[in-house]
């Protein structure tokens, strides 16, 4: 399975509060066994989805200086329904403090207005480097690689918007 | 059972929600509403209940605040609306809640958004002065 | 990629206290994603590790009548990362348990250190949620979780000759 539990970025006012959705499809193998005739999104992957919407928001905040965007603490993470294949989790995370090496975030995912899934979330960031100075080389590729997924997931990222026309109308 | 006082009751309750809920402390006023202001789930008072239970080492069941022979019976109950017998005996079994404006509306599934924070001292406060 | 977090049970004291060890290894694609070139375990994925142990031995006390799913997580602070290679272990013991729901608590663990603690709520649905129905038979307890249970020894695994 590819661990990218974010499909696209709807709204990211930086340092602020993330919008980003997760659709849900039966193309993901781990539904079979989750559950075997009611496959539903499973909580944890819904804790993924919160967790890394927020890690957008950090990398972009931060212009990516952080190559590891890591869980702290999930507090109080409540869920209330289901997620099935076909439909999409609107996940909406706003900012209550970050720094340089740890931010937390109030999140919550919805499903046509509906609230599935609520939660508070520290997360922990540092680069690679910092683990061990050979790591150099590998951050600078993560940094380029996040850089490019951000552009993937977000059309509205600033630098992959369209040099404006000056013509009127 | 040396009385507690009912200021450290409340304490005590607001640091089970404080805990339970994510909330701040200065939301937690006696007149919040659990799954209201303080957006509770039902799952949440569960959790409620339980921490209640080891900070003022008591027991309370969940039948004590919604009793589930009363909203389950069908001599109670019709199209999930309480009956006024249903009534009269569902303000006999918790009788510290205020249920005056549930009566306007006594839909079984919103009886928990019935109970504040008050509801929750007085109910802890009257379990501990039964309590030997 | 499989749904089962937990590879043996190591200990499983009926009502009580369950130990369910999973290997961490490059086999799995997911750590590959998280991240490429730095492979660490996803804390979200230890959750689900400390829910599997922890809701086969909920399930097991209410003789799995009941299908248990995670309703809360209350807590779950990790404090080292984990590795490929290395093996962890999912120590979770049963709280309370009602008709309704149950709590359990619990740690992780990798060889002697703490890796993080894991404090959830189980709900026994089998009513509607929301307006769903769900199918009559249990199916959160698959055959893969019962052969974990079925494969247990009090004695430790064990070797079973060719």
């Amino acid at each position: 399975m590819k661990f990218v539990l974010i499909d696209r970025i709807v709204e990211l006012d930086s340092g602020r509060r993330i919008v980003a959705q997760k659709a849900v499809s039966l193309a993901e193998e781990y539904l079979a066994d989750h559950f075997p005739k009611f496959p539903v999104l499973p909580g944890v992957l819904m804790v993924e989805a919160l967790v890394q919407a927020s890690a957008w928001l950090v990398r972009e905040r931060l212009d990516f200086a952080p190559t590891l965007v890591l869980l702290k603490e999930a507090r109080n993470v409540t869920y209330k329904s289901f997620v099935a294949p076909g439909q999409v989790l609107t996940i909406t995370s706003n900012c209550q403090a970050l720094d340089a090496s740890q931010s937390v975030f109030a999140a919550h995912g919805d499903l046509d207005g509906r609230e599935i899934v609520k939660g508070r979330l520290t997360l922990r960031h540092m680069d690679l480097v910092t683990l061990d100075t050979g790591y150099a080389e590998l951050d600078t590729r993560l940094r380029a690689q996040q850089r490019a997924q951000l552009k993937l997931l977000w059309k509205g990222c600033p630098a992959s918007q369209p040099a404006e026309t000056t013509s009127a109308g | 059972m040396p009385t507690i006082p009912r200021e450290e009751i409340f304490d005590k309750v607001r640091q089970a929600l404080v805990d339970a809920l994510s909330v701040e402390e200065d939301e937690v006023t006696e007149q919040a509403t659990l799954t209201g202001d303080l957006q509770a789930e039902s799952i949440d008072i569960l959790d409620i209940v339980f921490r209640l239970e080891k900070a003022f080492n008591i027991k309370i069941s969940q039948e004590e605040l919604t009793p589930r022979d009363v909203l389950s019976n069908p001599e109670y109950v019709n199209n999930r609306k309480l009956n006024a017998a249903g009534l009269a005996a569902l303000k006999q079994r918790v009788q510290h809640a205020d249920w005056s404006k549930f009566e306007q509306d006594p839909d079984i599934d919103k009886i928990l958004d019935v109970f504040t924070v008050g509801t929750i001292v007085n109910f802890v406060e009257a379990k501990l002065a039964a309590t030997p | 990629m499989r749904w089962i977090w937990l590879d043996r049970f190591e200990e499983f004291v009926p009502g009580v206290r369950a130990v369910g060890l999973k290997n961490v290894t490059l086999a799995e694609d997911h750590l590959h994603d998280h991240f490429p070139g730095f492979p660490v375990m996803p804390a979200s994925l230890m959750i689900e590790g400390m829910a599997q142990t922890a809701g086969i031995l909920v399930g097991h006390a209410r003789n799995f009548e009941e299908k248990v799913i995670l309703a809360k997580v209350k807590r779950a602070v990790f404090y080292q990362l984990v590795r490929p290679g290395d093996q962890i272990r999912f120590v979770a013991h049963i709280e309370q348990v009602h008709d309704a729901a149950a709590m359990t608590g619990g740690e992780i663990r990798c060889g002697d250190e703490l890796v993080g603690e894991v404090e959830l709520v189980f709900s026994h649905i089998d009513q509607n949620i929301s307006g769903l129905e769900f199918p009559e038979e249990n199916f959160v307890f698959t055959e893969d979780f019962m052969a974990l249970l079925k494969t247990y020894t009090p004695r430790g695994a064990e070797r079973i000759r060719l």
